[in-house]
């Protein structure tokens, strides 16, 4: 859906993600320096709100209350709202959702969202508890339940009813690596990954390998959004937010249902979508939730880009890759990029402004885009948030 | 079930037993010892939790849950208040001792803070015969590589260091 005043991304900048030398305050003023430094208009339009997607600093960062800590490191003081927002893996896209919430309403004229995640740590067991506390910690976290097991048996039922293969997997990993290669804040930036190199990879839950699996990463991205009026002191190429859609359907994996129907995520960007006025052959790409290679074969199905069981044939035939159907996760996705959580959704949003700006590198550049989808799951794809955004303003 | 007290204003003191988990003791069959993300001190008793009832029945071999008297949703984990129909009108109930596995996988890298020495460990959701529900868990008793999708378990409470009681699965032994 799409509510009040019309909002947009006027700028934005992703840092260098991977395994960083740097604290979770250190990142926040890395990213600030460099917003500041790629949306000039900032000097004189100062924002009036800010919102921090940070997933866990608690654990990883031994820190809580974040939200004024980044205002501080930022240098940005707002008079209107200061929030952090989490949900977990889509703990980004929550923050770009708050900012257009609150511009949308009138609250809010400018705002930065801002997504900062320190994830690597000298102890990685310590990294992976922090990672099972977003399940159910209590009833399925003592049993060993992390992220990796339970995508794993998204893919396995995938292959048991569907008859997916490891290399179809493969082919979602080989596409997004390949456009990460063409990244230069990818974690994986410049490196080359074959199918056949991805499919000789160990197990880390079976049927996954390493190269099914996004990973551990320290980062941050920033955004600015603001009202109609306010646009063109920013930008003549804004990303126009044109519909949003979100859900959550269940927590505890006992209420999952079949692993292979993500029915919120059929509703999220229905919704989304709806509020567009567009269907989804409109699209020119999409940023989708690619935490693991069977994510995004289960979001092409549940996108209708395909039907139910083909995605995996759908990503082994090229449909999703440039040229193709429509071209899924341009930026390198989380497998190539890494997964800081709280900037990953923000991160997307400074793809979907660049390439509608046509400022991508030609390696990766998505055609004359005039639509594009960004979609986050979080959990055990429990939740689904999507946005839609436009390179033409909604009507006034 | 009838209303529950309000919780007691002041709990008791902990004794050090509660208060500082015991060290892991080394798992002699590649059996957990502590699933380590328990709560750090026990929370199985009635100052500290209302679904005693749960650890109780345990405690005698069962797995049980709440059922809801208005819809008859049955509910897990078990509740206070049924999701549906936005009352507390639960029942206890318990739930069968066998099921099969709908999905399984192991974790063979990235396992959290105690369960790093048992590795491989196998995890899944099972489907526990003869109700509607599928539950997640730790499976033991079978090494990932000879699992499968309709393995038969079995529930098996254990006791865990400190005094607290919890589930598994067992590979069903005749499932050669």
């Amino acid at each position: 859906m799409t509510t009040g005043r019309a909002v947009a991304v006027v700028g934005g900048v992703t840092g260098p993600w991977g395994v960083r030398d740097l604290t979770w305050p250190e990142l926040a003023e890395e990213i600030g320096a460099a917003l500041y430094a790629a949306v000039p208009a900032l000097a004189s339009e100062t924002p009036d709100s800010l919102f921090v997607g940070a997933a866990q600093p608690e654990r990883f960062a031994f820190q809580s209350h974040v939200a004024p800590l980044a205002a501080e490191h930022l240098g940005i003081f707002p008079t209107r709202v200061v929030q952090r927002t989490e949900l977990a893996c889509a703990s980004g896209q929550s923050a770009i959702r708050s900012a257009y919430a609150a511009i949308a309403s009138g609250l809010s004229d400018v705002a930065v969202a801002v997504g900062i995640e320190k994830m690597n740590l000298p102890s990685m067991a310590e990294a992976n508890t922090s990672m099972a506390c977003v399940l159910d910690r209590a009833w399925d976290g003592p049993h060993g339940a992390t992220a990796p097991p339970f995508f794993a048996m998204v893919a396995q039922r995938h292959m048991l009813e569907h008859g997916t293969t490891e290399e179809m997997l493969a082919a979602v990993s080989e596409k997004n690596h390949r456009f990460a290669n063409a990244n230069p804040t990818a974690q994986f930036h410049a490196k080359t990954f074959s199918r056949e190199k991805l499919m000789r990879m160990p197990l880390v839950a079976p049927p996954l390998k390493l190269g099914d699996c996004s990973s551990m990463t320290d980062g941050a991205a920033a955004v600015v959004l603001a009202a109609r009026d306010r646009v063109r002191r920013f930008t003549d190429a804004p990303a126009w937010v044109r519909g949003t859609g979100q859900s959550a359907d269940f927590h505890n994996l006992a209420n999952a249902g079949p692993l292979t129907d993500w029915a919120g995520l059929r509703r999220a960007s229905g919704e989304a979508l709806d509020g567009a006025g567009i269907s989804v052959e409109a699209l020119d790409f999409a940023e989708l939730h690619d935490c693991f290679t069977i994510s995004e074969i289960v979001e092409y199905e549940m996108l209708g880009l395909c039907a139910r069981g083909e995605g995996g044939r759908f990503a082994l035939d090229g449909r999703s890759d440039l040229g193709g159907d429509l071209v899924v996760n341009p930026r390198g996705g989380l497998l190539g990029c890494g997964h800081p959580l709280g900037a990953t959704g923000i991160a997307q949003a400074v793809e979907v402004f660049d390439q509608f700006a046509g400022r991508t590198p030609a390696a990766r550049r998505v055609p004359d885009p005039d639509w594009a989808l960004v979609h986050n799951l979080s959990g055990s794809a429990n939740v689904h948030s999507v946005m839609v955004y436009g390179r033409e303003a909604p009507p006034a | 079930m009838t209303e529950p007290a309000p919780p007691a204003a002041r709990r008791r003191p902990r004794t050090a037993a509660e208060t500082v988990p015991p060290p892991a003791a080394p798992a002699p069959s590649g059996d957990p010892a502590v699933p380590y993300l328990l709560d750090f001190y026990p929370r199985e008793g009635p100052s500290e939790t209302r679904l005693t009832p749960f650890f109780e029945t345990l405690r005698r071999g069962r797995l049980s849950t709440t059922r809801c008297r208005r819809d008859g949703a049955l509910l897990w984990p078990p509740r206070l208040a049924c999701p549906r129909c936005h009352t507390s009108d639960l029942e206890w109930i318990d739930l069968p001792g066998t099921g099969h596995v709908y999905a399984f996988s192991a974790v063979l890298a990235g396992a959290p803070l105690g369960m790093e020495r048992d590795v491989p460990l196998v995890v899944g959701l099972v489907d526990l015969d003869g109700v509607p529900m599928r539950i997640f868990g730790r499976i033991v008793g079978r090494p990932w590589t000879e699992c499968r999708v309709g393995l038969p378990v079995t529930v098996e409470p254990f006791d865990v260091p400190g005094g607290r009681v919890f589930y598994r699965f067992r590979a069903t032994p005749s499932d050669a």
